[in-house]
């Protein structure tokens, strides 16, 4: 397993909720990991990730997404969701970001 | 009942495929691959099919009502309530990530650009519940 450099990785999860997946991916990647909240989902729409009425109440919601973002600030690896029952693969998000190098 | 092992055959693998769904969960080869439990429903709708054709006997005609149901059931989930609409993302693997500037659990303003030439950063957006 290569070294992920002395900052590691940041997660950012956006949109308050308890998240296994996230958790197991900080584990996968001894990543820090932090919660941020999007109250008004500003910025989910400004990245044009708003699912419209798509909650169980018919609130907006975010389009599930993950993004790899490098320390240049760049987009290296995205996953887009087109269903809620699929979730991105914890060992594909971690090989992205090995990927990146340090 | 030895006759009927077609109809059981058929119950079990539905309410097999819903059982097995739900225990491997967080294994993301089930998670992500939901049209297993689709193959199932429809293995088992067609068994049941072909028993009651066959013998056309209430176990026969309960498991063809059972698997068919769920096969529908599961269709208009996976197919209809599950779909997430393609949204018109800015986000291109190449380009920047646009900055943002949101509060963490306790208040404090964390910013995208803080991160730069620091450390990579990875991105979860999900559906909060509230």
């Amino acid at each position: 397993m290569t070294e992920l450099g002395d900052e590691g990785v940041q997660i950012l999860a956006i949109s308050p909720d308890s998240n296994e997946r996230s958790q197991e991916l900080a584990r996968r990647l001894r990543a820090r990991y932090r919660f941020l909240t999007d109250p008004d989902l500003a910025v989910t729409r400004r990245y044009g990730l708003l699912h419209a009425n798509g909650g169980p109440q018919g609130q907006d919601v975010a389009r599930p997404t993950t993004v790899v973002v490098d320390r240049r600030g760049v987009v290296r690896w995205l996953q887009l969701a087109d269903s809620i029952q699929v979730r991105p693969d914890p060992a594909d998000v971690a090989r992205a970001v090995r990927q990146l190098g340090s | 009942m030895i006759r009927y092992w077609p109809a059981l055959l058929s119950v079990v693998l539905a309410l097999g495929a819903i059982a097995g769904y739900v225990a491997f969960l967080r294994v993301p080869s089930v998670r992500n691959h939901p049209e297993l439990y689709l193959v199932a429903f429809t293995l088992a709708t067609a068994i049941a099919a072909v028993a009651c054709w066959r013998a056309p006997r209430w176990p026969n005609f309960v498991a063809v009502a059972l698997s068919a149901v769920l096969l529908a059931l599961g269709g208009y989930f996976n197919f209809v309530l599950a779909r997430v609409p393609a949204t018109p993302t800015v986000l291109r693997v190449g380009e920047p990530a646009p900055d943002f500037t949101l509060p963490d659990a306790t208040g404090a303003a964390v910013s995208l650009a803080s991160f730069r030439d620091r450390a990579p950063v990875v991105l979860v957006f999900y559906r909060g519940y509230w």
